[in-house]
């Protein structure tokens, strides 16, 4: 089952600029979804319409399996939400602004006190939230989404502004969140190494459209997919000729040969039968694609 | 049970918009319009304290006069009516909306499980209620105004006369209606414009046309022209052509329908 689920989502904010073509998006349950895609692909826009901050124009969006516009303030009960930058108010002290909150959730009191603890600002007393850093005002928007105790948590680049330590904190915190207490995680970014080691499915997005989605497992293999290895020989056409030979499709680059991924033995066997055909090794070496790669490849595409 | 059911729903909603309402009148805690009301309350009360403690003379006469209250009620309405209250309703409202607007807020606040119409009435209600507070607070400098110089000043005795509490009740019921125009038509302005300036330069210009458009002979019908008429009304015994009580409400209901229809319609929440 979809925990958010859109289907065919187009905006437009003209007539002349379409900032979102055909969105699909499918995020699991219990997932922890990586939304990425670079500044302005349309991340934002595609969140802000999943929880009915803008108007939507064309497509359907359901969340928990239930019309978002029909179950507005259903879904909004079990749904915590951080859209780009803290939304706090600066007058108010941590606890303050909570209340503000805990009496439209209507949650115990108490609860303002374990968000607090969890998020590690239990300590900040009557300091008014614009006295705050920008990784504690990070930190209390998130606890402010965590309040109602929601079973979707929607985090639109949560960890902006922050330092490493910070990043960490956040990651481990939403980790133990997802894994504690089963709450599906929808986080945007535009950096991949910031998410992929706390997602579980991924999408990517770029100028509206949908490039890729699936779990990062099926990213990591794409990973591998795109990895080479490259022999660089004093003779490319000879070289060609051997892989040829041993049915394996070659292709010439700067003189050097660069072939997919293949087994060890493999390698072996064309390394024996180079040095066979009076053919120079210089160099044989395997080219990693990361996953950042991936992600600038398929965002530029 | 059956005869319950159907009210159900209705106590669901009524709860929703006690703890909205709660909520918005948290937010207000410290800010820059709750400061307005407690300073624009005390500062005409205050000033005439001063100004009776200098002109100490006159001290005793006044007190000791049948109209020792309502002489000081006046002069402090004088003042209010035309100039005051209507100015710090049009700042207090901007300020209020301007809240969400400065914190960037409004995202937070629409993602709440709470319906628009909740939303736009409860914050309207906490800006009446802010009203309300002044109305208090102002009354409360009044009296003390009243009372101060004779704690102070030995010869000066506590007024014989009785607070006429019905006609200040009166009185201030019919300036609160009165600035309810100004409230809604600052709000809807409010709601719409991230830009601060935008609500507090309609709300000058349209006081200040008002002012202007006072010997016009249809100027009845300028929204923020009735906190002045009526003092005129009060203090003079000018009849208006008009009922502007009436005028005041029609309004108020007219622009509150117009000003919800917008809100509802707006394409970005936040």
């Amino acid at each position: 089952m979809f925990c958010i689920e859109t289907k065919n989502l187009t905006h437009r904010f003209s007539s002349s600029e379409t900032v979102l073509s055909n969105i699909n998006l499918m995020v699991p349950e219990g997932s922890i979804y990586g939304f990425l895609g670079p500044n302005g692909a349309g991340k934002t826009t595609t969140l802000r319409l999943i929880l009915g901050l803008l108007k939507k124009q064309t497509g359907d969006i359901s969340v928990f399996d239930k019309p978002f516009h029909l179950n507005r303030i259903e879904i909004l009960q079990s749904t915590g939400s951080l859209i780009e930058t803290p939304s706090l108010y600066g007058h108010l002290t941590a606890i303050e602004n909570l209340t503000v909150s805990q009496k439209i959730y209507q949650c115990p009191k108490e609860r303002m006190t374990e968000v607090l603890k969890l998020v590690g600002l239990e300590n900040t007393g009557k300091k008014k939230a614009s006295q705050f850093s920008l990784g504690m005002k990070q930190r209390l928007s998130i606890a402010v989404a965590l309040l109602p105790n929601p079973s979707l948590l929607i985090l639109d680049e949560p960890t902006n502004g922050l330092d490493p330590n910070g990043i960490i904190e956040i990651r481990e915190l939403l980790k133990k969140l997802n894994q504690e207490k089963g709450i599906t995680i929808l986080v945007s970014s535009h950096l991949l190494s910031e998410i992929e080691k706390l997602v579980t499915h991924v999408g990517i997005i770029n100028k509206g459209q949908m490039m890729f989605q699936g779990t990062l497992d099926e990213l990591l293999n794409k990973q591998r997919e795109s990895s080479c290895i490259v022999f660089d020989t004093n003779d490319a056409i000879k070289t060609a000729e051997i892989f040829k030979e041993n049915d394996i499709t070659a292709e010439t680059k700067d003189g050097k040969s660069i072939v997919s991924i293949i087994e060890k033995e493999k390698i072996a066997v064309l390394t024996e039968q180079l040095v066979k055909s009076k053919v120079k090794i210089y160099e044989i070496s395997t080219i990693k694609n990361d996953l950042e790669s991936i992600f600038m490849d398929i965002t530029n595409n | 049970m059956k005869v319950f059911s159907w009210t159900l729903p209705i106590i669901k909603m009524i709860r929703a918009f006690i703890y909205s309402f709660q909520s918005e009148w948290l937010k207000r805690k410290r800010s820059a319009a709750s400061w307005l009301v407690i300073l624009g309350a005390f500062f005409i009360p205050v000033s005439i304290t001063i100004g009776r403690i200098i002109n100490f003379d006159s001290l005793y006469a006044v007190n000791t006069s049948k109209e020792a209250w309502s002489k000081v009620f006046g002069w402090a309405w004088q003042p209010m009516a035309f100039f005051l209250l209507p100015l710090g309703v049009i700042l207090a409202t901007s300020l209020i909306t301007q809240l969400e607007f400065k914190n960037n807020t409004w995202k937070q606040l629409h993602t709440s499980p709470q319906s628009l119409t909740t939303i736009f009435f409860a914050k309207l209600l906490a800006v009446i209620t802010m009203l309300f507070q002044f109305f208090i607070l102002f009354n409360i400098g009044i009296y003390l105004a009243v009372v101060i110089p004779s704690i102070i000043f030995r010869g000066i005795p506590y007024p014989e006369a009785a607070i006429p509490f019905m006609k200040f009740f009166k009185i201030d019921l019919k300036f609160f209606i009165c600035c309810l125009p100004i409230i809604i038509l600052q709000y809807i302005v409010g709601l719409q414009f991230k830009n601060f300036l935008i609500p507090l330069g309609f709300g000058l210009a349209l006081y200040v046309g008002s002012m202007m458009a006072m010997n016009w002979k249809y100027g009845y019908t300028m929204p923020y022209i009735y906190c002045a008429l009526n003092f005129i009304k009060e203090s003079h015994g000018d009849q208006p052509k008009v009922n502007i009580y009436i005028f005041s409400v029609g309004y108020f209901i007219l622009f509150t329908i117009a000003g919800y229809i917008l809100y509802l319609n707006k394409k970005e929440k936040g």
